[in-house]
């Protein structure tokens, strides 16, 4: 993790290095932690420091035959939106972009792409934590 | 048991508790009832405005229309000037959604036709401009399964349809967890939930809260 700039991303490094994104993995040691000055003028990062304590925690679930995460808790902004938060999963999942990937709250609510992960979780969330689950899924022929 | 596939009946009585939502929030879901035999059908009128703030949208129309045919052009030998006009200031765009049921599918469809106030329809390539940036790497690659124009069977006007042809799998594997641990669902509120963000219809949250509190 030292070679990455981005240190504050978190992420396992094959998924970071492939999709760049800011879900931070919840780990014991690495809940609410506080970005290395660097990250804050390091190029790439859409991330302001200090914005740690605007996340939210959500944990993700597959249904069906979706492939599992191994982390299954992650610390998101909660501007993140639903959209941003499939592409997240498909790159982590390695699913070709042509795949569908649908999220859903209560198990079977499709909240729209542009739904941000805040709102969801200000509507469903409990325990501190917003449960989603994922489905991979052909919606069409 | 009988949650195996969905019946007419069934389908009714998902739509009936969705309209009981829908008159709380008053968001303007209405049943209608055919003139001449039982069947009906659910339906919303739904005004949207279409503006420049999508330059994805604006900034690559040829692109975009590469990926499927384009009949609807030669038909509306104007389309062009139409995209340029919209681009330039933003349209109000009348979208009328009609959930109906299939009886061979056995699940609901989910018609839709849209038009500008001047009451000139929207092609199907302005539908495809309007879905989702979400859905249309996946849905680009099959445009013919997905959108397609059809004869609404009751009203016998043309609209647009979204395939049901997976619907009744994706159904099946969205309910089964529900339905192992006794949650009540409704159906319809899932389902419109997944179909309808693809052309612009967007349930409220509060859909989820009503099927959950249900129970």
């Amino acid at each position: 993790m030292a070679e990455e700039p981005e240190a504050v991303l978190q992420l396992p490094s094959s998924a970071a290095a492939a999709s760049g994104e800011t879900l931070s993995e919840l780990s014991p040691e690495t809940v609410t932690p506080e970005p290395p000055s660097s990250a804050a003028v390091s190029p790439g990062t859409e991330e302001p420091p200090g914005d740690t304590k605007k996340k939210i925690d959500i944990l993700l679930k597959a249904v069906g035959d979706t492939p599992i995460m191994k982390t299954k808790k992650w610390a998101v902004e909660r501007t993140r939106t639903i959209q941003g938060l499939i592409d997240f999963i498909k790159k982590f999942l390695k699913l070709v972009a042509s795949e569908q990937l649908f999220i859903y709250v209560n198990q079977s609510f499709a909240p729209s792409p542009d739904q941000e992960v805040g709102t969801l979780y200000e509507c469903f969330g409990s325990d501190g934590k917003l449960v989603l689950h994922y489905c991979k899924s052909q919606a069409w022929g | 048991m009988e949650d195996e596939f969905f019946g007419e009946k069934c389908f009714q009585y998902y739509c009936a508790e969705f309209i009981k939502h829908s008159q709380q929030i008053g968001d303007g879901w209405e049943w209608k009832t055919a003139k001449d035999c039982s069947d009906g059908y659910m339906c919303k009128t739904e005004f949207q405005i279409k503006n420049g703030t999508t330059p994805s949208h604006l900034g690559t129309p040829a692109s975009v229309h590469t990926g499927f045919p384009t009949e609807e052009n030669l038909e509306l030998p104007v389309d062009d000037s139409e995209v340029m006009e919209s681009a330039a200031a933003s349209k109000v765009i009348k979208y009328e959604y009609h959930v109906l049921y299939s009886c061979s599918y056995q699940v609901p469809v989910l018609y839709f036709r849209a038009s500008f106030l001047d009451g000139k329809p929207l092609s199907l390539t302005d539908i495809w401009e309007g879905v989702h940036e979400c859905y249309k790497t996946r849905l680009l690659q099959g445009p013919w399964d997905t959108i397609t124009q059809q004869e609404h069977p009751i009203l016998g006007q043309p609209f647009f349809v979204l395939h049901p042809c997976k619907t009744n799998e994706f159904m099946t594997a969205v309910l089964k967890h529900p339905q192992k641990i006794n949650r009540n669902v409704n159906y319809i509120t899932s389902w419109l939930s997944i179909m309808g963000p693809v052309v612009g219809l967007n349930l409220p949250l509060s859909y989820a809260k009503a099927t959950s509190q249900d129970e």
